[in-house]
């Protein structure tokens, strides 16, 4: 097709999908592209589609883009023979470093950098999300363990008539204590599962909402094994924590007072 | 009476009482944060673009404002056009463009706005005086700290850099006429303001700007001013405050989602940790509320004071968590202000009364429905049967 087009003396353009979707084009469609409205352009006809690829730089940006020929973009705008930036692959990582060298120290009136450095300069405004994320991540952390260190402390406090009667038939501290913490260990393992569960599902509709929100199939929420571990692990010390101090309060007082007599 | 009772209850179990309310004040403080995040951003940058009065921007069509290199041609003509107009109070046009300054064997590029200094509204002098003379330049802090200038100096300064001559173009002597602070630029910006015509002149973009400032003697007017523009100038954008809030709304709406979510979750901690408390403490006292009941205490006496519980945790873990809020909202907008291009003005956790009655206010709600149940419960237990059971065991 696009052969066919080139031997009609036509020239191509790809839309991105929004554009396409919001104008109404259709692959095959003629635009008419120009530099600005007041002045006339070339026809065009679109010869693909693109999608968004999954890069974060692309987040909440508007605008549409258009792959144009170089010389054809390069008339439209009167840029002459010039270009904004070459790109260069290397024959591996260990070439890369050379050839920067190399371009930077032969050629006049340009500057080679690393595709790993230039993103480090783009992707800043990742790096300001993601540190605004893990602060919030401390704080809900915090939040959580109150609420759990609280939530357990109360239920290990509702056994108090059960450890006075344990205590009564002879049973020892030791083994109402151990008793009391697997019981606080137990109950944080099962809830952290749970958890992890509605974790697993709000990331696959935190997902759904904003891939759709934003065109894009970058994933937003990942549920990975160490934050998993991590969770059930904070859980589990939290629980023990919690069932140790509340067990170590019960045990010491004695049964009879458990007992409000 | 009531109150004293419930007090007492909670004095009765320290840890536990302690231990909720400071659960309460953290779901307070993120409560007060996400409700600070939500409104704050939006009327942060709304004051921001009302701060010099200006309700309209006019941008090549299709683009905002020093987001492409696109200029508006013919800006002495459009200037006089909006100025004829009887509901225009004030026009001030503006030419963007990089400037390098020149040191030596070295430069230091800047932003340069190119301003009419009648009518701009992009900056407040703090030093020295305007540029109103063709050969002079006003010049942010971090600028005169990085090109190490003060008021009066002189630079060197050129519009254009040909990378594969290594050449520099448009360049002129200026002076260094006053310090200014820069409203819409980001923090640590290099940033200077020339005379508009010497900017053009320097950059080759005769009588072209990048943008117009407009400000309206009626902001009601606004509608009306806005059809005639897009009849008489169909080569530019009219973006008007509202328009510009809702292109905020639209690049930064996940913060205010994520502040939705965070915000009902942190609704949600409280009334849960609430809620249990209460109930456990209810149920510890079953003996205790029959025996009130028994001696002729009323049901109303007993839901009131289970509910004062409830009540008194909230409001003093809200009011703990107000506090608690205004430190970490301090803290993650420390974060959020060092986001690439983003004015240095901007507040995305902005302190307004409102929010901080909202986040108590919701809180104590919160408090107040956590107490209903156990209280309802508690209330209706049968007298004879539960003093019975109380007994046995």
């Amino acid at each position: 097709m696009v052969a066919l087009l080139l031997a009609l003396q036509l020239r191509t353009i790809t839309i991105d999908q929004r554009l396409a979707a919001d104008a109404h084009v259709r692959l095959g469609d003629t635009v008419v592209v120009s530099a600005s409205p007041s002045t006339g352009g070339d026809s065009l006809i679109v010869a693909a589609i693109i999608g968004r690829r999954a890069d974060p730089s692309e987040i909440a940006r508007s605008d549409y883009r258009v792959h144009l020929h170089l010389d054809q973009l390069q008339r439209l705008i009167g840029y002459g023979d010039r270009v904004d930036r070459f790109a260069i692959a290397t024959h591996g990582d260990s070439t890369a470093d050379a050839a920067v060298h190399s371009i930077n120290d032969a050629a006049f009136g340009f500057r080679a950098y690393r595709s790993r450095d230039i993103a480090v300069e783009t992707s800043e405004t990742f790096a300001v999300v993601s540190r605004f994320h893990r602060a919030i991540g401390v704080i809900t952390i915090v939040a959580s363990a109150v609420f759990l260190l609280c939530i357990l402390l109360l239920k290990v406090d509702e056994r108090r008539r059960d450890v006075a009667a344990l205590r009564l038939l002879g049973i020892s501290r030791r083994s109402v204590m151990l008793t009391v913490v697997l019981e606080a260990a137990f109950v944080s393992v099962i809830g952290s599962g749970v958890g992890v569960v509605i974790g697993w599902v709000t990331s696959i509709a935190v997902n759904w909402h904003y891939q759709a929100r934003y065109q894009t199939p970058l994933r937003f929420a990942l549920v990975t094994g160490d934050i998993v571990l991590f969770a059930v692990s904070l859980s589990l010390v939290l629980g023990i924590v919690a069932g140790a101090l509340a067990a170590r309060r019960l045990v010491r007082t004695h049964p009879l007072v458990l007992l409000g007599r | 009476m009531r109150l004293v009772l419930a007090l007492a209850s909670l004095r009765r179990n320290r840890a536990r009482t302690i231990l909720a309310v400071l659960g309460v004040a953290i779901a307070a403080a993120m409560l007060l944060d996400m409700v600070m995040l939500s409104t704050g951003m939006r009327e942060s940058f709304r004051a921001l673009l009302l701060s010099r009065g200006f309700q309209m921007r006019l941008t090549p069509r299709g683009t905002l404002p020093f987001d492409t290199e696109a200029s508006i041609a013919g800006a002495t003509d459009v200037t006089q056009k909006l100025r004829a107009r009887p509901e225009i109070d004030l026009v001030s046009p503006v030419l963007g463009a990089s400037v390098h300054v020149l040191r030596g064997d070295s430069s230091i590029t800047a932003f340069a706005l190119g301003v009419d200094p009648s009518s701009q509204g992009d900056y407040r002098l703090a030093a020295g005086h305007d540029a109103t003379a063709p050969n002079t330049i006003i010049a942010n802090e971090d600028f005169l700290r990085a090109a190490g200038a003060r008021v009066g100096d002189t630079l060197r300064v050129a519009a254009g850099f040909d990378p594969q001559l290594r050449t520099h173009s448009g360049e002129r002597a200026l002076v260094v006429s006053g310090r200014a602070r820069f409203l819409y630029l980001a923090a640590g910006q290099l940033a200077v303001a020339i005379p508009l015509r010497t900017l053009q002149q320097m950059t080759a973009r005769e009588d072209r700007v990048s943008l117009f400032m407009v400000r309206l003697r009626d902001p009601s007017r606004i509608d009306d001013v806005r059809k005639w523009m897009r009849i008489a100038l169909p080569t530019i954008d009219v973006i008007s405050t509202a328009d510009a809030m809702a292109r905020v709304d639209e690049r930064l709406g996940y913060f205010r989602q994520l502040s939705a979510i965070l915000g009902a979750v942190s609704l949600v901690v409280g009334f849960l940790l609430v809620t249990t408390l209460v109930t456990v403490s209810v149920n510890e006292r079953v003996g205790e509320i029959v025996v009130m009941r028994a001696i002729g205490v009323s049901r109303a006496h007993v839901v009131q004071q289970i509910v004062l519980e409830g009540t008194a945790l909230s409001i003093t873990g809200a009011v703990l968590g107000t506090g608690l809020g205004l430190v970490t909202a301090r803290y993650l907008n420390t974060i959020l202000s060092s986001f690439p291009g983003l004015p240095a003005a901007i507040d995305f956790f902005l302190f307004q009364p409102r929010a901080a009655w909202t986040a108590i206010g919701l809180l104590t709600a919160c408090g107040v429905l956590a107490g209903l149940y156990p209280a309802w419960r508690a209330a209706s237990l049968p007298l004879a049967g539960t003093l019975r059971e109380e007994a046995v065991a």
